[in-house]
Parts: structure tokens; C-alpha cells; sequence
């Protein structure tokens, strides 16, 4: 299994960084990567089970499924249906901790998949730069810091 | 658990601090890892010692310490981990009722900066009345001040 694995520190309490992506249906709003997306068959996005099915700025189309939301301990977790990477078994969790010397949140996002060795490090490398430390990114320029 | 004392106590008070220590985790691993190296950084704990004469990362081994005010606690290592840069801990003998104190230590590294982050964090038992007050002690005065002095023992600007 290849692994990702990004972490950083985002400057708000992890109340309001949760408030802002645990709808799994709001990508876009703050995930500068992701054009557009739908909730399939109508289901509520915080209904485990329910796949959210979005484009790319590049206008590549990726399905992926919850598997597991809390509100307890902020995280969300997710499989991947379908998409253009050459992956499968792609399981992902997104976790937000409260820094409690200040108030501050730890940012946590991380990637198990399956994949042809020589595609790992590629794979790697792109997710974890342009998805999820891109997501942070943009998470800590909305937070102003 | 505790028969006809049952109604004096109040059951599993958490206590959970956390921080961001501006180095590397395996600076911050070398500090916290040694389960006897407390004396030398909590301004809390006066001396330390682990009993008969056992390694401080093997499993089970207890360190002796004292406070400060002179008070003397017992404390065994449950599971470290080099690899979940963790450890976990139970209280077996102190003057202050904290019961069935267990904590959990953990470092989990900040891949954008290179950066650590640091949780503590235990659940316990304490009699009625008295819940405020040690989940106070034990949240401020070990772990938000072993914070500080950890930042201080590597060198670290305050936060």
C-alpha cells in the first residue's frame, strides 16, 4: 500500500476549520482545485454512504464515497469511487485536532492506495502536494494564517 | 467499583492539552521518549528513578519521583512506541486522589514546517466536589507547564 501523509497547523480554533469543510458536498467552496460538485441521488452529504461527484479545475471527473463523519472528533473519511489516476483502493481521512496552547487546529490528511510501483512516487508526491497540502493551503490563507 | 463509596465519586474526568513545538519530532522524541528524563525538565518533579533498576522504555517499568513539595508518586510505562512516537502511562501510588489516572503521550509530526505536534492527554476518577480542581492542576501545572518546559529545555521561543 503507498501511504500520504500531510500535516499542518491552521491559525483558528478547530471549531470554525470544521464548520468550514465537514460538508462533504463543499469542496469547491474551499478546495481551489475543484471546479464543481453534486451530491448523487439527492442523499444528504453528511448521510455515511453518500458520494459526492465533482470536477477539477481540469475538468476531470471524480467520484468519491463517505464512509465516516464525526462531529466528535472532526473527521471524515472517504474511499474513491472513480477517477482519472491510475490507483485503486484509495482511502483517505481528513482530521482536525484543537491546539490547545492557543487557539489553534492541527490539520491532518492522509491517503492509503494501491497502485503500480512505478506510479507510486508520482501519485504520492501530487496528492499530498497539490490536494491535500493545496486544501491547507487554502485553509490557512481563509483563516489569515 | 468502590462499594458503598460509590456516590462520593464522580466517574472519568478527561483532561486534554495540546501544543505545537516549532522542531522536528525527533528532537522532540529524544526529549520525551525517556520516561525517567522528567526531572530534568518539569519544574514540577524534583527527582526521579526507575525502580530495580529496569531500562526507562521497557514495558512495565515504574519510575519512583518526587515532587517539589516532597510528595511522592508512582508511575508505570504501559506502551511506548518509537514508531507512534507515544507512550502511555498509569498512576499507581500519590497523595493527591486522582484514581485510575491513565495518560496518553503522543507526538505527530507537522510535514509542512517539519514541525511537531504534541498531545497529552487522561482520564481519571476523583471524589465529588474536587473534579474542577485536579483536572485544573493536572491540565495546567503538569501538562501545559511541561509544555512550556520542554519548549524551554530545546531552546524553543515561548508561544
Amino acid at each position: 500500500m503507498a501511504r500520504v501523509f500531510v500535516s499542518s497547523v491552521i491559525n483558528a480554533a478547530s471549531d470554525r476549520v470544521w464548520e468550514r469543510v465537514r460538508d462533504f458536498n463543499a469542496l469547491p467552496k474551499w478546495h481551489p482545485r475543484i471546479r464543481d460538485s453534486r451530491i448523487e441521488d439527492a442523499l444528504p452529504s453528511d448521510k455515511v454512504g453518500c458520494i459526492r461527484n465533482f470536477n477539477l479545475q481540469n475538468g476531470d471527473n471524480i467520484r468519491e464515497q463517505l464512509v465516516g463523519l464525526s462531529d466528535y472528533d472532526l473527521f471524515c473519511s472517504y474511499t474513491m469511487l472513480e477517477g482519472p489516476m491510475p490507483l485503486w483502493d484509495y482511502m483517505a481521512t481528513l482530521r482536525f485536532t484543537p491546539v490547545t496552547d492557543g487557539a489553534r487546529t492541527f490539520a491532518e490528511w492522509s491517503a492509503e492506495f494501491s497502485c503500480d510501483p512505478g506510479d507510486e512516487a508520482d501519485l504520492v508526491g501530487g496528492i499530498g502536494t497539490n490536494v491535500f497540502q493545496g486544501g491547507f493551503d487554502a485553509l490557512k490563507r481563509h483563516f489569515g494564517g | 467499583m468502590y462499594g458503598s463509596n460509590r456516590e462520593r465519586y464522580i466517574f472519568v474526568t478527561r483532561v486534554y492539552r495540546s501544543t505545537i513545538l516549532e522542531a522536528p519530532i525527533e528532537s522532540a522524541w529524544d526529549v520525551l521518549r525517556d520516561f525517567n528524563g522528567h526531572d530534568r525538565w518539569h519544574p514540577a518533579i524534583a527527582s526521579s528513578q526507575i525502580e530495580r533498576g529496569n531500562p526507562a522504555d521497557r514495558v512495565g517499568c515504574i519510575r519512583k519521583f518526587r515532587l517539589a513539595d516532597g510528595a511522592e508518586l508512582r508511575e508505570q510505562l504501559l506502551t511506548p512506541s518509537d514508531m507512534e512516537t507515544s507512550f502511555s502511562y498509569c498512576l499507581l501510588d500519590t497523595p493527591i486522589p486522582l484514581l485510575n489516572y491513565v495518560a496518553h503521550v503522543r507526538l505527530i509530526p507537522v510535514t509542512e514546517t517539519d514541525w511537531t505536534f504534541w498531545e497529552w492527554e487522561s482520564r481519571f476518577d476523583t471524589p465529588k466536589g474536587q473534579q474542577e480542581a485536579l483536572a485544573d492542576l493536572v491540565g495546567e501545572n503538569i501538562y501545559q507547564a511541561g509544555f512550556d518546559a520542554v519548549r524551554a529545555e530545546m531552546g524553543l521561543e515561548a508561544v
